[in-house]
């Protein structure tokens, strides 16, 4: 290699990369016309890329980035949602006809609330202490109910007529 | 507009169905035969052989049958023992208190109708009748919640 080549190594490599001006690149074509060494060197670059463009271009095509960009898309979407204060803002700035997306379910939840809520939390103290017998009622014989405040028994009794003995033959 | 109508949707129906699923009770229905011809106590009946014996004057208690009811609301279940028929009928269940529509049967002639409403550790006895040789019959209901 010559001085001048050493000092255009570095260009080479942006030159190989395609990252150079219009100016270098002249003055990179000027020179590898006259260099025979940096002609070699820059074919060798270009066999040395082929060797590694080729299987890591064949195992790109076998490999499945769709998740991959599932993800990314799902990230971009995320990124660009608001935050809770310029939702809340931008919500209080609409009409209140079109806030109804919100208003029906939450008042359709709160109505639920109230009807359900109170069957959870009733108490029953009329319940509780009223009577365990509601009624009794019998066409046919007189009935008594004895019920104590202490006991866990309550009695209802009838008093039949006594059944007539049936005689054997 | 779907993203928040489908829990609202699915809460409910969670909602029916458990309303649903836990309206029925469990009652045990004991058909007991009181005599005075004999001294003897089911070992059965022990849990509430004190109760009894307190209030009636027998001095035996057979258990004639123990019955696990399901009751459904508005679903009688009828047992028959000894000419008699016992319908019970679920007709309302408020947190631990289940009313109980119950009709005695006896020879295709209603003698009994009541309501009764049991709570937990509550027995409701229904007996009487004609004192035979084999003595009287007595249900015992208890709620099981």
């Amino acid at each position: 290699m010559k001085g001048s080549c050493s000092a255009l190594s570095e260009l080479l490599e942006k030159y190989f990369d395609q990252e150079v001006t219009d100016e270098e690149r002249s003055l990179v074509d000027t020179h590898l016309v006259d260099c025979h060494a940096c002609r070699d060197l820059l074919k060798s670059m270009e066999k040395m890329r082929d060797l590694v463009k080729a299987p890591v271009e064949e195992a790109v095509g076998e490999e499945n980035f769709q998740w991959v960009w599932q993800k990314i898309e799902r990230g971009i979407r995320e990124e660009e949602r608001p935050a809770f204060w310029e939702t809340l803002q931008r919500w209080l700035q609409i009409p209140p006809l079109s806030k109804r997306r919100v208003w029906i379910p939450a008042a359709a939840m709160v109505m639920i609330l109230f009807i359900t809520l109170p069957l959870f939390f009733k108490k029953n103290p009329s319940y509780q202490s009223a009577s365990v017998v509601e009624y009794v009622e019998s066409a046919t014989n007189n009935v008594m109910v004895y019920e104590s405040e202490n006991s866990k028994v309550t009695v209802i009794w009838l008093f039949e007529e006594p059944e007539m003995e049936t005689p054997s033959s | 507009m779907r993203k928040i109508l489908l829990p609202f949707l699915l809460f409910i129906l969670c909602f029916v169905w458990t309303s649903t699923a836990f309206a029925e009770v469990q009652v045990r229905l004991r058909v007991i035969g009181a005599s005075n011809d004999k001294k003897e106590i089911d070992p059965s009946l022990k849990d509430i052989y004190k109760e009894m014996g307190s209030l009636f004057n027998f001095t035996s208690y057979r258990l004639y049958r123990d019955e696990n009811l399901t009751l459904s609301p508005n679903q009688p279940v009828s047992i028959s023992t000894r000419k008699r028929l016992i319908e019970v009928t679920l007709i309302g269940l408020r947190k631990d208190i289940a009313e109980l529509k119950i009709r005695v049967v006896r020879e295709e002639k209603e003698i009994l109708n009541t309501q009764v409403r049991l709570s937990p550790g509550k027995t409701v006895l229904i007996g009487g009748g004609p004192r035979q040789r084999e003595g009287i019959i007595i249900y015992a209901l208890y709620a099981r919640f």
